[in-house]
């Protein structure tokens, strides 16, 4: 059997067992990884990988298991257990039958370019980037190169039959002009033209010596510029937590807010997998429903949870095409862009703080979404419109809903995101926030 | 599986490989999430393929595949060897395998009741009467649970390790972990959370030790306390008791991390960070004399536990901070090769597709000659933090923050009224430096540890004592 016939042979094979519904899932994936620092690598590693997610209810009854050795003795016996294992499963409270197909998908969401999966070639990008990172003023930098294909290919009881192509290259580099000045960009494209590992290192290479000789900051609440990755930091965190499985548990700060203010009216977050050549493009999720652009924030107000079937009836409206059998997930998060220009933005703060990358956020309830995250790479605080100095030491330590209703503008610029703290790819501007609460450790 | 590890590293030898090792590994999972007293869902995984590490030119290369056929392990160490032959050219400093216990046997954790014996009704059920003791707990507390998420996860990992230098370790390991999240609410006061994650290396029998039941009452039952009881934290300076929760998680942020030699080259630089430790830091001053921090794979039962280290070594106890100076780093077998000394077994993988990397296991503060309440009667006003929801950490390891869940006001020597959310921030040396006193009763929690690209969750242990700080600044600079 050819692999891209098991997910149907599964889908056959669980309805024969009595399953009502079933999802089979065949995702086949190559990547490359060269991880670097000191301006040298330190391992470069493939992955290759064919795996098959199933997923089966018969009626409220659900189970689902992931299989990796596809043999058809394999197969048929993880098709049994997991028949076997559905039935004695107590039922759940909902059943929500599979979304019948065919449905018929956009063709451009279908394709990915060819990324080149070649080490030579791919070991020039980190020079590349290295090189970039050193002229700009740096003395060192590490990070990682990423260069991913894979094809996913979906059958379902609801007549689904689809396959899909991903290729990514990326790259993270962070620049060093000594332990405590360092400077942190990202290149993250789905296209080879639209990669670009040297602008990535030139920009953590600036950032890193503008953060010369930092002076510890000062705590207190501040007008504050983030850049692009801390805003898709941030971001993140809003829509994986829009994930109505995660609202249901608790798990989120957006509970008991739809159709409410969440944020300033500036504010407009959507989940689009259609963008067609972008890093996060899908054109249908793990049920096989057609993915599509889903408005999540609009102008402040929380317009949608993301659902997939289950979490849909429970919740009593439709899905929107971001499943995760169980648990919904975003695909591409995309906040709506301003006016100004980044540089207009810095401009307009008398007295406040420029921070340009953040790590390690962690709630102290998520549900009242209060949290804090750690600066890293340059900070600066800004005076009369302008970079005054360069600061370490701080926290952002405040609540999700206050940083989101105190935005008070936002770039024209925007840049995509995705890298070791950002796993859903974004596409970020700078914010301007006000009041944002900076701490700092007494000793 | 060893014929084919064997095959495989003989192979990597026959092709040019300065060293070549080989892991074979199984990890059959099963998972149950019960929400809000129904089940959401039951998974069963199986995680199956090798991971083969090569050094080429002193460049390292490693591969994994999903399968153990001949035809598909050698096309992945066929990967591994181009891959690090190609980066070979961008190594300056040539990588070698330091020295090492390297060990040769068979190893195997054998459960008292073993998972396969205990049906899916057996665990929904217990979960089920776990969820409904919150509830009840959150009534008797007159507040509500409106959100309860509860998974557990039992799993058994077989592998084998293979080295072209001579280690041949094959282990069978099960392990079984709970993880909640808890809300209480009440309609004047908001809302109130806890998370709580158990795990251990063992079978069936250790989930009914647990005795979830009641964990899950009096966890309850507190946070109804903390709701409607705590009051603003004070911010001032102050003695601090630290519950083994939190000496647990600051022993795993603050000495654990920073002691990693792999964070000490750069390694991790543009990941999780690097470490305010040097290379020359052996011997530095962090704490104060009680300050005794080490990390121990070898405790039976441990969630972090192994005897061999997935490049082969031998496992060992290592003492990180010793009477508050840097004792030891952790390593593995590159980063000892660089330090000039032995690897102490540190080398730890998530998966068979995940690289050994430099790991924690179970990170601990040695416990001292105190009980609970002799620290307590010397703490004229005070505060006392016993567990933790939010932290972090910077990624040089030197400014954290820890803010309390369930903590008490101290008024000579006694505990008082509970505070809400009291904030801990504070330099890794200036929390170290400030402990005079350290109970005799060792407590460990479990969590999973995150490092690598990509990202390795890693099953842990933190713990410790409780231990007294003296005047530290409660509610930051």
């Amino acid at each position: 059997m050819m692999l891209d016939e098991i997910p149907q042979y599964i889908v056959d094979l669980a309805k024969r067992l009595g399953a009502t519904d079933v999802t089979a899932k065949l995702t086949e994936s190559r990547r490359i990884m060269i991880r670097f620092s000191n301006n040298e690598v330190t391992v470069s590693k493939a992955f290759l990988e064919n795996s098959v997610d199933i997923f089966v209810m018969i009626e409220k009854h659900r189970a689902a298991t992931t299989i990796s050795t596809l043999s058809i003795r394999n197969i048929k016996k993880a098709v049994e257990n997991l028949i076997r294992m559905a039935k004695s499963t107590p039922p759940a409270d909902v059943y929500a039958p599979l979304p019948q197909g065919p449905f018929t998908y956009n063709p451009d969401l279908m394709r990915a370019p060819k990324i080149p999966l070649d080490p030579d070639n791919l070991a020039v990008y980190v020079e590349s980037a290295i090189k970039s990172a050193l002229e700009k003023g740096a003395t060192r930098a590490a990070g990682t190169l990423n260069a991913y294909r894979s094809r996913i290919t979906l059958a379902t009881s609801g007549d689904v039959y689809a396959s899909q192509e991903k290729a990514s290259m990326e790259i993270s580099i962070r620049a060093f002009v000594s332990d405590l000045a360092t400077g942190h960009a990202v290149s993250v494209a789905s296209k080879l033209e639209d990669f670009h590992p040297e602008e990535a290192g030139s920009m953590a290479g600036e950032i890193a010596k503008a953060a010369s000789n930092p002076k510890p900051g000062e705590p207190g609440k501040y007008m504050a510029l983030l850049g692009p990755m801390v805003l898709a930091d941030i971001v993140n965190q809003v829509g994986s937590l829009s994930s109505a499985f995660l609202v249901d548990a608790g798990q989120s700060f957006l509970v008991d807010k739809m159709n409410s203010e969440v944020a300033s009216e500036r504010f407009t977050l959507i989940d689009d997998p259609t963008l067609a050549g972008s890093l996060g493009a899908r054109a249908f999720d793990d049920e096989g429903v057609p993915t599509k652009r889903n408005i999540i924030i609009e102008n402040g107000i929380l317009k949608t949870y993301l659902h997939n079937t289950i979490t849909a009836k429970k919740f009593g409206v439709e899905t929107t095409g971001n499943a995760g059998i169980i648990v919904p997930y975003p695909w591409n998060l995309i906040v709506e862009p301003g006016y100004k220009s980044p540089e207009d933005l810095l401009a307009e703060i008398d007295d406040g703080i420029y921070v340009t990358n953040d790590w390690y956020l962690r709630y102290q309830d998520y549900r009242a979404g209060d949290f804090s995250t750690i600066p890293r790479d340059g900070m600066f605080r800004i005076r009369n419109g302008e970079i005054a100095e360069s600061i370490r030491e701080l926290r952002i330590s405040d609540n999700m809903l206050r940083l989101l209703r105190n935005i008070v503008d936002l770039s024209r610029l925007r840049m995509w995101v995705k890298w070791w703290e950002v796993e859903v790819p974004t596409l970020a501007p700078y914010a301007l926030i006000s009041e944002l609460n900076f701490t700092k450790s007494a000793m | 599986m060893e014929d084919t590890a064997l095959f495989i590293v003989d192979k990597a030898r026959e092709m040019g490989a300065e060293y070549a090792e080989a892991r074979l590994q199984i990890d059959l999972r099963e998972s149950i999430i019960v929400k809000n007293g129904v089940l959401e869902a039951s998974v069963f995984e199986e995680s199956r393929g090798v991971g083969i590490r090569v050094l080429v030119d002193g460049a390292l290369g490693f591969a994994s595949i999903n399968s153990f056929r001949r035809d598909n392990v050698e096309k992945a160490l066929k990967h591994a060897l181009k891959i690090a032959r190609s980066s070979s050219k961008l190594v300056r400093r040539k990588i070698s395998m330091g020295r090492g216990d390297l060990g040769y046997g068979k190893f195997e954790v054998k459960p008292r009741v073993d998972f396969k014996n205990v049906d899916l009704d057996s665990r929904v059920n217990l979960l089920k009467e776990a969820d409904e003791q919150s509830v009840h707990a959150a009534s008797a507390g007159n507040v509500k649970a409106p959100s309860r998420i509860i998974t557990l996860d039992t799993w058994i990992t077989e592998k084998i390790v293979l080295t072209s230098d001579g280690a041949n370790v094959y282990s069978v390991t099960p392990r079984a972990a709970l993880f909640t999240l808890i809300t209480v609410f009440h309609p004047q006061k908001g809302t109130v959370q806890r998370y709580l994650n158990l795990g251990e290396t063992g079978g069936w029998e250790l989930v009914e030790r647990w005795n979830l039941p009641k964990i899950f009452y009096d966890e309850t039952y507190t946070l109804s306390r903390i709701l409607t009881e705590a009051v603003k934290p004070p911010r001032d300076e102050m003695d601090v008791v630290l519950g083994p929760e939190v000496v647990g998680i600051v022993s795993h942020e603050s000495c654990g991390h920073p002691s990693e030699a792999d964070r000490i080259l750069g390694r991790e630089a543009a990941q999780a960070g690097e470490t305010f430790l040097k290379s020359d830091s052996i011997g530095l001053k962090v704490g104060s004399p009680y300050v005794n921090v080490v990390d121990d794979p070898t405790l039976k039962g441990s969630f972090g536990f192994y005897l061999y280290d997935d490049e082969g070594v031998k496992a060992r106890r290592r003492i990180l901070i010793k009477e508050g100076a840097v004792n030891e780093f952790l390593h593995n077998r590159e980063t000892a090769s660089v330090f000039n000394v032995e690897s102490n077994g540190s080398s730890r993988s998530a998966a068979y597709n995940r690289e050994p990397i430099i790991r924690m296991a179970n990170t601990f503060f040695l416990p001292g000659d105190y009980t609970e309440e002799e620290i307590l009667e010397e703490v004229k006003d005070g505060l006392y933090i016993k567990n933790f929801m939010e932290w972090n950490i910077d990624d040089r390891r030197f400014n954290q923050r820890y803010v309390g869940l369930e903590a008490y006001k101290i008024e000579n020597g006694e505990l008082k009224n509970m505070v809400r959310n009291p904030v801990l921030e504070i330099t890794t040396t200036g929390l170290w430096s400030s402990v005079d006193a350290a109970s005799k009763k060792l407590e460990f929690q479990a969590a999973y540890c995150g490092k690598g690209d990509p990202m390795q969750g890693i099953p842990v242990w933190t713990g410790g004592p409780h231990i007294r700080l003296r005047k530290v600044r409660i509610g930051g600079a």
